[in-house]
Protein backbone atom coordinates (compact mmCIF):
# COMPACT_ATOMS: atom_id res chain seq x y z
CA UNK A 1 0.00 0.00 0.00
CA UNK A 2 1.55 3.28 -0.91
CA UNK A 3 2.23 5.73 1.81
CA UNK A 4 0.25 8.95 2.03
CA UNK A 5 2.11 12.17 2.56
CA UNK A 6 1.05 14.50 5.32
CA UNK A 7 2.38 17.96 4.65
CA UNK A 8 3.12 20.19 7.61
CA UNK A 9 1.71 23.28 5.96
CA UNK A 10 -1.23 24.21 3.86
CA UNK A 11 -0.46 24.53 0.15
CA UNK A 12 -3.03 27.24 -0.25
CA UNK A 13 -3.17 29.22 2.96
CA UNK A 14 -6.71 30.21 3.76
CA UNK A 15 -5.67 33.81 3.91
CA UNK A 16 -4.12 33.86 0.48
CA UNK A 17 -7.25 32.63 -1.23
CA UNK A 18 -9.35 35.33 0.31
CA UNK A 19 -7.04 38.24 0.81
CA UNK A 20 -9.69 40.78 0.01
CA UNK A 21 -12.47 39.19 1.92
CA UNK A 22 -10.74 37.83 4.99
CA UNK A 23 -13.36 38.55 7.58
CA UNK A 24 -12.56 39.97 10.97
CA UNK A 25 -12.26 37.29 13.56
CA UNK A 26 -14.76 38.15 16.27
CA UNK A 27 -13.53 35.48 18.67
CA UNK A 28 -11.40 36.33 21.70
CA UNK A 29 -7.73 36.65 20.74
CA UNK A 30 -6.83 33.44 22.55
CA UNK A 31 -9.07 31.46 20.23
CA UNK A 32 -7.83 33.06 17.07
CA UNK A 33 -5.50 31.12 14.83
CA UNK A 34 -3.68 32.19 11.67
CA UNK A 35 -6.16 30.37 9.46
CA UNK A 36 -9.12 31.50 11.56
CA UNK A 37 -10.15 27.96 12.44
CA UNK A 38 -11.37 27.24 15.95
CA UNK A 39 -12.91 24.26 17.72
CA UNK A 40 -16.29 24.05 19.37
CA UNK A 41 -17.36 20.95 21.24
CA UNK A 42 -20.98 20.24 21.97
CA UNK A 43 -22.69 17.53 23.86
CA UNK A 44 -25.10 16.47 21.19
CA UNK A 45 -25.15 17.83 17.73
CA UNK A 46 -26.45 20.61 15.59
CA UNK A 47 -29.38 19.51 13.51
CA UNK A 48 -29.99 21.52 10.43
CA UNK A 49 -32.64 20.67 7.91
CA UNK A 50 -31.16 18.33 5.33
CA UNK A 51 -30.28 19.68 1.93
CA UNK A 52 -33.23 18.05 0.24
CA UNK A 53 -35.79 19.90 2.23
CA UNK A 54 -34.20 23.18 1.49
CA UNK A 55 -33.79 22.70 -2.18
CA UNK A 56 -37.04 24.44 -2.87
CA UNK A 57 -35.89 27.54 -1.10
CA UNK A 58 -32.65 27.99 -2.93
CA UNK A 59 -32.60 30.42 -5.76
CA UNK A 60 -30.96 28.26 -8.39
CA UNK A 61 -30.68 31.00 -10.94
CA UNK A 62 -27.87 32.58 -9.00
CA UNK A 63 -26.17 29.68 -7.29
CA UNK A 64 -25.96 26.71 -9.62
CA UNK A 65 -23.36 28.24 -11.87
CA UNK A 66 -20.95 28.71 -9.03
CA UNK A 67 -19.89 25.41 -7.54
CA UNK A 68 -18.19 27.15 -4.65
CA UNK A 69 -21.45 28.67 -3.60
CA UNK A 70 -22.08 28.18 0.06
CA UNK A 71 -24.73 29.47 2.33
CA UNK A 72 -24.99 29.86 6.05
CA UNK A 73 -27.90 29.08 8.28
CA UNK A 74 -28.01 31.15 11.47
CA UNK A 75 -28.21 29.01 14.57
CA UNK A 76 -27.71 31.36 17.45
CA UNK A 77 -25.10 33.44 19.14
CA UNK A 78 -21.88 32.94 21.01
CA UNK A 79 -20.97 35.13 23.92
CA UNK A 80 -17.99 35.41 26.19
CA UNK A 81 -19.57 37.57 28.88
CA UNK A 82 -16.42 38.19 30.91
CA UNK A 83 -14.08 38.81 28.04
CA UNK A 84 -12.66 42.21 27.52
CA UNK A 85 -10.50 43.21 24.58
CA UNK A 86 -8.74 45.65 26.86
CA UNK A 87 -7.44 42.98 29.15
CA UNK A 88 -6.52 40.06 26.95
CA UNK A 89 -4.01 38.54 29.38
CA UNK A 90 -6.56 37.93 32.07
CA UNK A 91 -7.89 34.45 31.45
CA UNK A 92 -10.74 34.38 33.98
CA UNK A 93 -13.20 35.01 31.17
CA UNK A 94 -12.51 31.50 29.91
CA UNK A 95 -14.65 30.09 32.70
CA UNK A 96 -17.85 31.28 31.10
CA UNK A 97 -19.21 31.12 27.60
CA UNK A 98 -22.77 31.16 26.36
CA UNK A 99 -24.29 29.76 23.27
CA UNK A 100 -27.79 30.83 22.41
CA UNK A 101 -29.69 28.49 20.20
CA UNK A 102 -32.40 30.40 18.49
CA UNK A 103 -33.66 33.10 20.76
CA UNK A 104 -34.93 31.28 23.78
CA UNK A 105 -32.41 28.62 24.65
CA UNK A 106 -28.97 29.00 26.10
CA UNK A 107 -26.08 26.68 26.83
CA UNK A 108 -23.42 27.51 29.37
CA UNK A 109 -19.91 26.38 28.74
CA UNK A 110 -16.32 27.42 28.96
CA UNK A 111 -13.14 27.81 26.98
CA UNK A 112 -10.64 25.08 27.69
CA UNK A 113 -7.04 24.55 26.82
CA UNK A 114 -6.76 21.22 25.05
CA UNK A 115 -4.74 18.63 26.96
CA UNK A 116 -2.90 18.05 23.72
CA UNK A 117 -2.99 20.35 20.72
CA UNK A 118 -5.05 19.14 17.80
CA UNK A 119 -3.95 19.35 14.20
CA UNK A 120 -6.73 20.03 11.73
CA UNK A 121 -6.07 17.96 8.62
CA UNK A 122 -7.49 18.32 5.19
CA UNK A 123 -7.07 16.66 1.85
CA UNK A 124 -4.61 18.64 -0.15
CA UNK A 125 -6.34 20.24 -3.05
CA UNK A 126 -4.96 19.96 -6.55
CA UNK A 127 -2.71 17.05 -5.70
CA UNK A 128 -2.53 14.04 -7.94
CA UNK A 129 -2.73 11.22 -5.46
CA UNK A 130 -4.12 11.35 -2.02
CA UNK A 131 -2.21 13.78 0.11
CA UNK A 132 -3.07 15.42 3.39
CA UNK A 133 -1.97 18.64 4.95
CA UNK A 134 -2.07 20.28 8.32
CA UNK A 135 -4.29 23.32 7.98
CA UNK A 136 -3.96 24.50 11.53
CA UNK A 137 -2.86 23.49 14.99
CA UNK A 138 -5.51 24.37 17.54
CA UNK A 139 -4.79 24.63 21.25
CA UNK A 140 -8.10 25.72 22.76
CA UNK A 141 -11.69 24.72 22.39
CA UNK A 142 -15.03 26.23 23.27
CA UNK A 143 -16.76 23.51 25.22
CA UNK A 144 -20.48 23.19 26.00
CA UNK A 145 -21.17 20.12 28.04
CA UNK A 146 -24.60 21.02 29.41
CA UNK A 147 -28.01 20.94 27.83
CA UNK A 148 -29.67 24.13 26.65
CA UNK A 149 -31.79 25.92 29.25
CA UNK A 150 -34.71 28.13 28.41
CA UNK A 151 -34.13 31.85 28.70
CA UNK A 152 -36.44 34.76 28.18
CA UNK A 153 -34.18 37.73 28.53
CA UNK A 154 -32.91 38.06 24.98
CA UNK B 1 -32.37 44.01 23.61
CA UNK B 2 -29.40 42.20 25.00
CA UNK B 3 -28.93 42.34 28.72
CA UNK B 4 -25.20 41.77 28.34
CA UNK B 5 -22.73 44.43 27.47
CA UNK B 6 -20.28 42.02 25.93
CA UNK B 7 -20.37 41.43 22.23
CA UNK B 8 -22.40 38.63 20.89
CA UNK B 9 -21.18 36.76 17.90
CA UNK B 10 -23.60 35.37 15.40
CA UNK B 11 -23.17 31.64 15.03
CA UNK B 12 -24.12 29.97 11.77
CA UNK B 13 -23.91 26.65 10.05
CA UNK B 14 -22.35 26.47 6.60
CA UNK B 15 -23.55 24.24 3.86
CA UNK B 16 -22.00 22.40 2.16
CA UNK B 17 -19.84 21.25 5.03
CA UNK B 18 -16.14 20.64 4.47
CA UNK B 19 -14.15 17.55 5.27
CA UNK B 20 -11.55 17.71 8.01
CA UNK B 21 -9.88 15.22 10.29
CA UNK B 22 -8.60 16.03 13.75
CA UNK B 23 -5.30 14.61 14.88
CA UNK B 24 -4.23 14.86 18.48
CA UNK B 25 -0.55 15.77 18.63
CA UNK B 26 2.08 14.55 21.03
CA UNK B 27 4.46 17.22 22.35
CA UNK B 28 7.27 15.95 20.10
CA UNK B 29 5.04 16.01 17.07
CA UNK B 30 3.82 19.50 17.88
CA UNK B 31 7.40 20.70 18.14
CA UNK B 32 8.24 19.03 14.86
CA UNK B 33 5.26 20.46 12.97
CA UNK B 34 5.77 23.97 14.26
CA UNK B 35 9.52 23.96 13.63
CA UNK B 36 10.88 26.10 10.87
CA UNK B 37 11.69 23.35 8.43
CA UNK B 38 8.93 20.98 9.32
CA UNK B 39 9.33 17.77 7.35
CA UNK B 40 6.48 16.06 5.53
CA UNK B 41 5.13 13.13 7.51
CA UNK B 42 3.87 9.87 6.13
CA UNK B 43 0.88 7.69 6.79
CA UNK B 44 2.05 4.16 6.17
CA UNK B 45 0.41 0.79 6.24
CA UNK B 46 2.03 -2.50 5.26
CA UNK B 47 1.48 -4.00 1.83
CA UNK B 48 -1.16 -6.71 1.80
CA UNK B 49 1.47 -9.45 1.61
CA UNK B 50 3.47 -7.99 4.47
CA UNK B 51 0.38 -7.51 6.61
CA UNK B 52 -0.31 -11.23 6.27
CA UNK B 53 3.28 -12.20 6.93
CA UNK B 54 3.84 -9.97 9.94
CA UNK B 55 0.68 -10.23 11.96
CA UNK B 56 0.12 -7.59 14.55
CA UNK B 57 -1.94 -9.23 17.30
CA UNK B 58 -3.36 -5.91 18.43
CA UNK B 59 -4.76 -4.71 15.12
CA UNK B 60 -5.98 -6.08 11.82
CA UNK B 61 -5.81 -3.02 9.68
CA UNK B 62 -3.74 -0.19 10.85
CA UNK B 63 -2.11 2.98 9.71
CA UNK B 64 1.05 4.33 11.25
CA UNK B 65 2.07 7.95 11.28
CA UNK B 66 5.77 8.24 10.58
CA UNK B 67 8.02 11.21 11.16
CA UNK B 68 11.55 10.86 9.78
CA UNK B 69 12.61 9.14 13.00
CA UNK B 70 9.54 8.07 14.92
CA UNK B 71 6.49 5.89 14.38
CA UNK B 72 3.06 6.19 15.97
CA UNK B 73 0.05 3.95 15.68
CA UNK B 74 -3.07 5.90 14.75
CA UNK B 75 -6.21 5.10 16.68
CA UNK B 76 -9.55 6.57 15.77
CA UNK B 77 -11.44 7.55 18.91
CA UNK B 78 -15.16 8.11 18.61
CA UNK B 79 -16.79 10.67 20.82
CA UNK B 80 -20.43 11.12 21.71
CA UNK B 81 -19.82 14.83 21.67
CA UNK B 82 -19.52 16.54 18.35
CA UNK B 83 -16.58 18.74 17.52
CA UNK B 84 -17.34 21.55 15.14
CA UNK B 85 -14.74 23.48 13.27
CA UNK B 86 -15.45 27.19 13.20
CA UNK B 87 -14.25 29.96 10.97
CA UNK B 88 -15.11 33.64 10.80
CA UNK B 89 -18.09 34.01 8.56
CA UNK B 90 -17.68 35.39 5.09
CA UNK B 91 -21.09 36.88 5.29
CA UNK B 92 -23.11 34.58 3.06
CA UNK B 93 -26.00 34.82 5.47
CA UNK B 94 -29.44 35.61 4.39
CA UNK B 95 -30.42 38.69 6.32
CA UNK B 96 -33.95 37.41 6.45
CA UNK B 97 -32.80 34.37 8.39
CA UNK B 98 -31.23 36.43 11.12
CA UNK B 99 -34.70 36.90 12.53
CA UNK B 100 -34.33 33.41 13.92
CA UNK B 101 -31.84 34.64 16.45
CA UNK B 102 -32.50 38.33 16.80
CA UNK B 103 -35.67 40.13 16.04
CA UNK B 104 -34.37 43.60 16.52
CA UNK B 105 -31.09 43.17 14.80
CA UNK B 106 -31.29 46.39 12.91
CA UNK B 107 -32.15 48.46 15.91
CA UNK B 108 -29.76 47.16 18.55
CA UNK B 109 -26.90 47.33 16.09
CA UNK B 110 -25.16 44.62 18.06
CA UNK B 111 -25.65 41.78 15.74
CA UNK B 112 -26.50 42.48 12.18
CA UNK B 113 -22.95 42.83 10.99
CA UNK B 114 -21.70 39.88 8.95
CA UNK B 115 -18.16 40.38 10.20
CA UNK B 116 -19.37 39.61 13.69
CA UNK B 117 -20.18 36.04 12.84
CA UNK B 118 -18.51 32.65 13.00
CA UNK B 119 -19.70 29.67 11.09
CA UNK B 120 -19.46 25.93 11.65
CA UNK B 121 -17.66 24.51 8.64
CA UNK B 122 -17.36 20.90 9.55
CA UNK B 123 -18.29 18.38 12.16
CA UNK B 124 -16.03 15.64 13.43
CA UNK B 125 -17.35 12.86 15.60
CA UNK B 126 -13.99 11.25 16.07
CA UNK B 127 -10.42 12.28 16.60
CA UNK B 128 -7.25 10.47 15.67
CA UNK B 129 -5.02 9.68 18.61
CA UNK B 130 -1.46 8.51 18.49
CA UNK B 131 0.25 5.98 20.62
CA UNK B 132 3.40 3.90 20.73
CA UNK B 133 2.85 0.33 21.90
CA UNK B 134 5.15 -0.98 24.64
CA UNK B 135 8.32 -2.18 22.99
CA UNK B 136 7.98 0.39 20.21
CA UNK B 137 8.16 -0.26 16.52
CA UNK B 138 10.82 -2.18 14.67
CA UNK B 139 11.38 -2.69 10.99
CA UNK B 140 13.15 -6.00 11.60
CA UNK B 141 10.14 -8.37 11.35
CA UNK B 142 9.06 -6.68 8.12
CA UNK B 143 12.56 -6.68 6.68
CA UNK B 144 12.97 -10.35 7.51
CA UNK B 145 9.92 -11.09 5.38
CA UNK B 146 10.70 -8.80 2.50
CA UNK B 147 14.45 -9.30 2.10
CA UNK B 148 15.76 -12.35 0.33
CA UNK B 149 17.87 -14.68 2.40
CA UNK B 150 21.50 -14.74 1.37
CA UNK B 151 23.01 -18.04 2.41
CA UNK B 152 26.02 -18.85 0.29
CA UNK B 153 29.04 -20.10 2.03
CA UNK B 154 32.18 -18.61 0.67
CA UNK B 155 34.28 -21.03 2.68
CA UNK B 156 32.73 -23.98 0.87
CA UNK B 157 34.97 -25.68 -1.60
CA UNK B 158 32.47 -26.02 -4.36
CA UNK B 159 29.72 -23.93 -5.66
CA UNK B 160 30.42 -20.33 -5.13
CA UNK B 161 27.09 -19.52 -6.58
CA UNK B 162 27.53 -15.93 -7.53
CA UNK B 163 27.23 -16.45 -11.24
CA UNK B 164 28.80 -13.58 -13.10
CA UNK B 165 29.76 -11.97 -9.87
CA UNK B 166 33.02 -10.74 -11.35
CA UNK B 167 31.22 -7.52 -11.99
CA UNK B 168 28.97 -7.71 -8.97
CA UNK B 169 31.14 -5.26 -7.10
CA UNK B 170 31.24 -2.74 -9.86
CA UNK B 171 27.99 -2.01 -11.60
CA UNK B 172 25.77 -0.99 -8.72
CA UNK B 173 26.29 2.60 -7.77
CA UNK B 174 25.38 3.76 -4.30
CA UNK B 175 22.52 5.64 -5.85
CA UNK B 176 20.95 2.49 -7.29
CA UNK B 177 21.43 0.69 -4.01
CA UNK B 178 19.75 3.52 -2.23
CA UNK B 179 16.80 3.48 -4.60
CA UNK B 180 16.40 -0.26 -4.18
CA UNK B 181 16.46 0.10 -0.41
CA UNK B 182 14.03 2.99 -0.38
CA UNK B 183 11.60 1.16 -2.63
CA UNK B 184 11.63 -1.77 -0.28
CA UNK B 185 11.10 0.46 2.76
CA UNK B 186 8.06 2.09 1.17
CA UNK B 187 5.96 -0.89 2.20
CA UNK B 188 7.32 -1.11 5.71
CA UNK B 189 5.06 0.83 8.04
CA UNK B 190 7.71 2.42 10.23
CA UNK B 191 9.78 5.56 9.98
CA UNK B 192 12.75 5.86 7.66
CA UNK B 193 15.19 5.99 10.57
CA UNK B 194 13.74 2.81 12.05
CA UNK B 195 13.85 1.10 8.65
CA UNK B 196 17.50 2.05 8.32
CA UNK B 197 18.23 0.88 11.84
CA UNK B 198 16.66 -2.51 11.09
CA UNK B 199 18.44 -2.70 7.76
CA UNK B 200 21.75 -2.05 9.47
CA UNK B 201 21.11 -4.54 12.30
CA UNK B 202 20.39 -7.30 9.81
CA UNK B 203 23.46 -6.42 7.70
CA UNK B 204 21.10 -6.15 4.74
CA UNK B 205 22.62 -5.24 1.40
CA UNK B 206 21.73 -4.71 -2.23
CA UNK B 207 23.30 -6.86 -4.89
CA UNK B 208 22.75 -6.84 -8.58
CA UNK B 209 24.80 -9.82 -9.71
CA UNK B 210 21.94 -12.00 -10.91
CA UNK B 211 19.15 -9.57 -10.57
CA UNK B 212 18.80 -6.47 -8.52
CA UNK B 213 17.67 -7.58 -5.09
CA UNK B 214 17.86 -6.71 -1.43
CA UNK B 215 19.32 -9.44 0.72
CA UNK B 216 19.74 -10.32 4.34
CA UNK B 217 22.65 -12.61 5.02
CA UNK B 218 22.04 -15.73 7.10
CA UNK B 219 23.94 -16.02 10.36
CA UNK B 220 26.20 -18.52 8.61
CA UNK B 221 27.02 -16.03 5.86
CA UNK B 222 27.65 -13.26 8.34
CA UNK B 223 29.98 -15.47 10.30
CA UNK B 224 31.80 -16.45 7.12
CA UNK B 225 32.30 -12.78 6.26
CA UNK B 226 33.64 -12.13 9.73
CA UNK B 227 36.08 -15.05 9.65
CA UNK B 228 37.32 -14.00 6.26
CA UNK B 229 37.82 -10.41 7.27
CA UNK B 230 39.74 -11.39 10.38
CA UNK B 231 42.01 -13.59 8.27
CA UNK B 232 42.48 -10.81 5.78
CA UNK B 233 43.19 -8.25 8.48
CA UNK B 234 45.81 -10.51 10.06
CA UNK B 235 47.50 -11.15 6.72
CA UNK B 236 47.53 -7.50 5.74
CA UNK B 237 48.37 -6.31 9.22
CA UNK B 238 45.23 -4.22 9.61
CA UNK B 239 44.53 -3.28 13.22
CA UNK B 240 40.76 -3.60 13.51
CA UNK B 241 40.64 -1.53 16.69
CA UNK B 242 42.20 1.46 14.98
CA UNK B 243 40.75 3.28 12.02
CA UNK B 244 41.24 1.42 8.79
CA UNK B 245 40.11 1.94 5.22
CA UNK B 246 37.23 -0.35 4.35
CA UNK B 247 38.70 -0.52 0.85
CA UNK B 248 41.89 -2.00 2.30
CA UNK B 249 39.91 -4.56 4.22
CA UNK B 250 38.05 -5.51 1.04
CA UNK B 251 41.34 -6.01 -0.78
CA UNK B 252 42.58 -8.15 2.07
CA UNK B 253 39.68 -10.58 1.77
CA UNK B 254 40.17 -11.03 -1.95
CA UNK B 255 42.39 -13.80 -3.11
CA UNK B 256 45.75 -12.86 -4.51
CA UNK B 257 44.73 -14.40 -7.75
CA UNK B 258 42.96 -11.58 -9.53
CA UNK B 259 41.02 -14.03 -11.64
CA UNK B 260 39.24 -15.49 -8.67
CA UNK B 261 35.77 -14.36 -7.96
CA UNK B 262 35.30 -12.45 -4.73
CA UNK B 263 34.13 -14.68 -1.89
CA UNK B 264 31.06 -12.50 -1.39
CA UNK B 265 29.78 -9.15 -2.67
CA UNK B 266 31.58 -6.10 -1.43
CA UNK B 267 28.24 -4.67 -0.31
CA UNK B 268 27.94 -7.55 2.15
CA UNK B 269 31.34 -6.84 3.66
CA UNK B 270 30.40 -3.21 3.99
CA UNK B 271 27.09 -4.12 5.61
CA UNK B 272 28.87 -6.29 8.19
CA UNK B 273 31.50 -3.63 8.85
CA UNK B 274 28.78 -1.06 9.26
CA UNK B 275 26.95 -3.30 11.72
CA UNK B 276 29.91 -3.90 14.01
CA UNK B 277 31.87 -0.69 13.71
CA UNK B 278 31.89 1.81 16.55
CA UNK B 279 28.43 3.33 16.53
CA UNK B 280 29.56 6.93 16.88
CA UNK B 281 31.66 6.63 13.76
CA UNK B 282 28.98 4.95 11.69
CA UNK B 283 28.12 7.09 8.67
CA UNK B 284 24.48 7.50 7.67
CA UNK B 285 23.19 4.69 5.48
CA UNK B 286 23.03 7.04 2.53
CA UNK B 287 26.80 7.52 2.67
CA UNK B 288 29.41 4.94 1.78
CA UNK B 289 31.36 3.58 4.67
CA UNK B 290 34.96 4.51 3.96
CA UNK B 291 36.61 4.36 7.37
CA UNK B 292 35.79 2.17 10.29
CA UNK B 293 37.18 0.82 13.50
CA UNK B 294 35.83 -1.91 15.73
CA UNK B 295 35.16 -1.99 19.41
CA UNK B 296 36.57 -5.17 20.90
CA UNK B 297 33.67 -5.72 23.31
CA UNK B 298 30.84 -5.01 20.89
CA UNK B 299 32.43 -7.06 18.19
CA UNK B 300 33.02 -10.02 20.46
CA UNK B 301 29.42 -9.92 21.55
CA UNK B 302 28.18 -9.84 17.97
CA UNK B 303 30.46 -12.67 16.90
CA UNK B 304 29.31 -14.86 19.81
CA UNK B 305 25.67 -14.25 19.06
CA UNK B 306 26.17 -14.80 15.34
CA UNK B 307 28.11 -18.01 15.92
CA UNK B 308 25.35 -19.33 18.11
CA UNK B 309 22.67 -18.34 15.60
CA UNK B 310 24.60 -20.07 12.84
CA UNK B 311 25.42 -23.27 14.68
CA UNK B 312 22.74 -23.80 17.31
CA UNK B 313 19.61 -22.07 16.06
CA UNK B 314 17.11 -24.32 17.88
CA UNK B 315 16.72 -26.38 21.03
CA UNK B 316 17.30 -29.59 19.13
CA UNK B 317 20.57 -28.33 17.71
CA UNK B 318 21.93 -27.15 21.05
CA UNK B 319 25.70 -27.42 21.34
CA UNK B 320 28.00 -27.93 24.29
CA UNK B 321 28.88 -24.80 26.17
CA UNK B 322 32.59 -25.39 26.25
CA UNK B 323 32.62 -26.28 22.56
CA UNK B 324 30.80 -23.05 21.90
CA UNK B 325 33.26 -21.00 23.95
CA UNK B 326 36.19 -22.59 22.15
CA UNK B 327 34.69 -22.00 18.73
CA UNK B 328 33.80 -18.43 19.67
CA UNK B 329 37.38 -17.75 20.73
CA UNK B 330 38.65 -19.28 17.52
CA UNK B 331 36.60 -16.78 15.54
CA UNK B 332 38.24 -13.84 17.26
CA UNK B 333 41.58 -12.18 16.58
CA UNK B 334 44.30 -13.66 18.80
CA UNK B 335 44.39 -10.74 21.22
CA UNK B 336 40.62 -10.72 21.76
CA UNK B 337 40.30 -14.34 22.83
CA UNK B 338 40.06 -13.42 26.49
CA UNK B 339 36.89 -11.42 25.86
CA UNK B 340 34.68 -14.39 25.05
CA UNK B 341 32.47 -15.33 28.00
CA UNK B 342 28.83 -16.29 28.33
CA UNK B 343 28.17 -13.21 30.43
CA UNK B 344 29.21 -11.05 27.49
CA UNK B 345 26.41 -12.32 25.26
CA UNK B 346 23.46 -9.98 24.76
CA UNK B 347 20.66 -10.42 27.26
CA UNK B 348 18.36 -13.33 26.55
CA UNK B 349 20.03 -14.33 23.31
CA UNK B 350 20.64 -17.89 24.49
CA UNK B 351 18.94 -20.60 26.45
CA UNK B 352 20.18 -23.79 27.99
CA UNK B 353 18.16 -26.99 27.85
CA UNK B 354 20.59 -28.45 30.39
CA UNK B 355 23.61 -27.09 32.26
CA UNK B 356 26.13 -28.13 29.64
CA UNK B 357 24.49 -27.07 26.39
CA UNK B 358 23.36 -23.87 24.84
CA UNK B 359 21.28 -22.71 21.90
CA UNK B 360 20.25 -19.48 20.23
CA UNK B 361 16.98 -17.68 20.93
CA UNK B 362 15.49 -15.63 18.10
CA UNK B 363 15.07 -11.97 19.03
CA UNK B 364 11.30 -12.26 18.63
CA UNK B 365 11.12 -15.15 21.12
CA UNK B 366 13.23 -13.57 23.82
CA UNK B 367 11.79 -12.95 27.22
CA UNK B 368 11.12 -9.28 27.57
CA UNK B 369 13.73 -7.71 29.75
CA UNK B 370 12.68 -5.89 32.88
CA UNK B 371 12.63 -2.64 31.04
CA UNK B 372 10.02 -3.59 28.48
CA UNK B 373 8.00 -5.61 30.96
CA UNK B 374 7.40 -2.61 33.15
CA UNK B 375 6.66 -0.37 30.19
CA UNK B 376 2.94 -1.21 29.87
CA UNK B 377 2.38 -0.37 33.52
CA UNK B 378 3.94 3.05 33.20
CA UNK B 379 2.21 3.60 29.90
CA UNK B 380 -1.12 2.91 31.54
CA UNK B 381 -0.30 5.28 34.32
CA UNK B 382 0.62 8.03 31.94
CA UNK B 383 -2.40 7.46 29.82
CA UNK B 384 -4.70 10.38 29.92
CA UNK B 385 -7.83 9.57 31.82
CA UNK B 386 -10.28 10.55 29.14
CA UNK B 387 -10.42 7.17 27.53
CA UNK B 388 -12.41 5.14 30.03
CA UNK B 389 -12.26 1.97 27.93
CA UNK B 390 -8.55 1.88 28.58
CA UNK B 391 -8.98 2.76 32.23
CA UNK B 392 -11.41 -0.05 32.86
CA UNK B 393 -9.31 -2.51 30.93
CA UNK B 394 -6.39 -1.73 33.20
CA UNK B 395 -8.40 -2.39 36.33
CA UNK B 396 -9.71 -5.74 35.35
Amino acid sequence: MPSIKLHPHCSTPVKATATDTTPNNPLPALLQTPSGLALLELQGTINVPSGNEEEDDIDYSSSTDNPASTFETPIGKLMFPDYSVHNPDDTKWMKRAYMYVGRYQRMTGEVKKLPRPIAVLQKRQASEGEELEVVEIVRYKIFFKSRPEPVTNV
Amino acid sequence: MSTQDSRSILFTHTRPQEGFRLLELTPELEALLTSKDAPALELKSPSTALAQAVVDPTAHDYVNLCTPTQTYRIRQVQSSNSLHILRPSRGEISQADIKVVEDEAGESGALNLPDEAVTALAKCSSTLELHIPPGGFSAVPFLEKSLRLYDRRSDDDGDIAMGGSADSTGPLGSKEMRTARENLCQDIPVSTAQCEQGWMELCAFVDGAEEMACWRPSARSRLAVWKRLVEGAVLQNIDLEKQFLVGDLWKSVLDDDEEMEPPFPRALLEAVVRRICIADERPPLTDDIKWASFDKLECTKWVGETYLAANAPTTSSAIGRSDFLHAWKDCLPETWRGEAALSKLPNGCYNSPDPTTIYFVEPAQRQPTNKTASAPATAAKNKNTRNWHELLKGRR
